[in-house]
């Protein structure tokens, strides 16, 4: 997908303090990772603070990456879910309290799946009506357990091969296609079970 | 075509080939016994099905694009030199225009609860102290709330701040080590907010500093997973990676003191 000479040769130039090759980098990869931590976390606010940190980590240790070792991509990748992880256990703490917390949240994220379904009455288009599905589909993800969502995201979002995403989350590649079908098939489940309930 | 009618497929061999299945590149005769184990096995037909229907969900989610400024604001806290010309005026003016006023109605909803632990004389005692040298902290260090241009002012941001700290407060508030553990943040937080060095990358010394400090470890070599407890945090020598998210501790707790 990356031209791996010319990827290279614009890290050797952030390295050697070309703020324009950083620029680049920065403009082509943010929205991969945006899109990674969005579909991840869940929310955009979380996604953009996310993101920020992921640029930051790479842009300190971008020094360390080593194209014979793979794709700059992958490297990428491994480091937004490294940090994907660290947020996810800091934030574990924050969802124990919310959860004890009686005053409900303000995010419709809060609602079970079939009420924000039935909020929905009558989409006016095709338009409006995909994303809802889209939304509703997003909603579910953030149900699956962080294992079955990241590797789901990684295949069948971000097109990422077995291989790849097997070298992202060190697992090997027989266990990273279990996770895939284990989350395609609870996240069928989930939206089944909801639109059953509506319909 | 050898041997069309022998079935001798095991679950865990569908379930190995399930996903090849699914992206098409089971072929012959491997492809015959997949299918014909999903027509007979109770267990695999099922999970085939929602396997499928699972990945035609996930096509309906489409790219989005990431909010004007994005790149800016990345640009901003990494090289440092984007900041003026490029950062884009729509994030830190929402921030900075009346952030105290939409702080001020939001903690007014949230923060009675909080705030009646914090009456208690002991506590205040405590707190009191910690925010002391917590001022002097900042302000030995030079952290002006101009400075604070990343930090994230929205309430979400806020409220995750709010009941992080909350916990750790109830946990070492009667601790002098929460005092040294705002110490470190602070020292975190300068170290965050301020643009990365230009050029520090290329700096072999500044290199190895770092190959020993072990929050700077190269990623591949952590092993991480999600369930990893991770309840023991270790205070002034926690080393807290780079957090924007933390940011907002100082400004909110700073702002406490005032209301
Ligand atoms: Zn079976």
């Amino acid at each position: 997908m990356e031209d791996v000479q010319v990827v290279a040769m614009l890290v050797r130039r952030c390295i050697s303090g070309d703020a324009a090759a950083w620029e680049e980098i920065v403009r082509t990869y943010n929205r991969r990772i945006y899109n990674i931590c969005y579909r991840f976390a869940g929310s955009g606010d979380d996604a953009q603070d996310l993101t920020q940190e992921v640029f930051i980590k790479m842009y300190r240790t971008l020094s360390t990456y080593d194209s014979s070792k793979g794709a700059f991509s992958t490297w990428v990748t491994t480091i937004t879910r490294n940090l994907l992880v660290d947020h996810f256990r800091k934030t574990k703490q924050d969802r124990l309290t919310d959860s004890i917390d009686s005053t409900a949240s303000e995010h419709e994220d809060a609602l079970p799946l079939s009420e924000q379904i039935q909020d929905q009455s009558a989409p006016p288009d095709a338009h409006v009506r995909s994303r809802e599905v889209s939304q509703t589909v997003h909603s579910a993800l953030g149900k699956l357990s962080p294992e079955l969502r990241e590797a789901v995201i990684l295949r069948d979002l971000q097109d990422m091969d077995y291989r790849e995403i097997a070298a992202v989350l060190k697992v090997p590649e027989g266990t990273v296609k279990s996770r895939i079908n284990r989350g395609r098939a609870e996240l069928a489940r989930l939206l089944q079970r909801t639109y059953r309930q509506v319909m | 075509m050898p041997e069309p009618t022998s079935n001798g497929m095991q679950c865990n061999e569908f379930d190995a080939l399930l996903a090849d299945a699914i992206d098409g590149v089971l072929s012959g005769a491997q492809l015959d016994r997949f299918q014909a184990h999903a027509r007979t096995c109770a267990a695999c037909g099922p999970l085939l099905a929602d396997a499928e229907a699972g990945r035609s969900w996930m096509k309906e989610l489409s790219q989005i694009e990431p909010p004007v400024g994005l790149v800016e604001s990345i640009l901003a806290s990494t090289t440092g030199i984007a900041s003026d010309r490029l950062l884009s005026p729509v994030r830190p003016s929402q921030a900075q225009v009346s952030w105290l006023e939409r702080s001020r109605a939001w903690l007014a909803s949230t923060i009675d609860p909080f705030w009646a632990t914090v009456r208690q004389p002991r506590f205040a005692m405590s707190f009191g102290m910690a925010f002391f040298t917590l001022s002097v902290a900042l302000s030995v260090a030079g952290v002006k709330p101009t400075d604070l241009r990343q930090v994230s002012l929205r309430p979400s941001a806020i409220r995750r701040t709010y009941y992080s700290t909350h916990a750790r407060v109830v946990r070492y508030y009667d601790n002098i080590r929460f005092v040294y553990e705002l110490q470190a943040r602070v020292r975190e937080l300068k170290r965050d907010v301020s643009p990365v060095q230009p050029g520090s990358d290329k700096a072999p010394a500044k290199e190895k500093e770092r190959k020993n400090d072990t929050t700077q470890e190269p990623e591949q070599k952590q092993e991480r997973n999600y369930s990893q407890t991770e309840n023991a945090v270790v205070l002034a020598s926690a080393p807290l990676g780079p957090s924007v998210n933390d940011l907002p501790v100082v400004s909110v707790t700073t702002y406490r003191r005032l209301v």
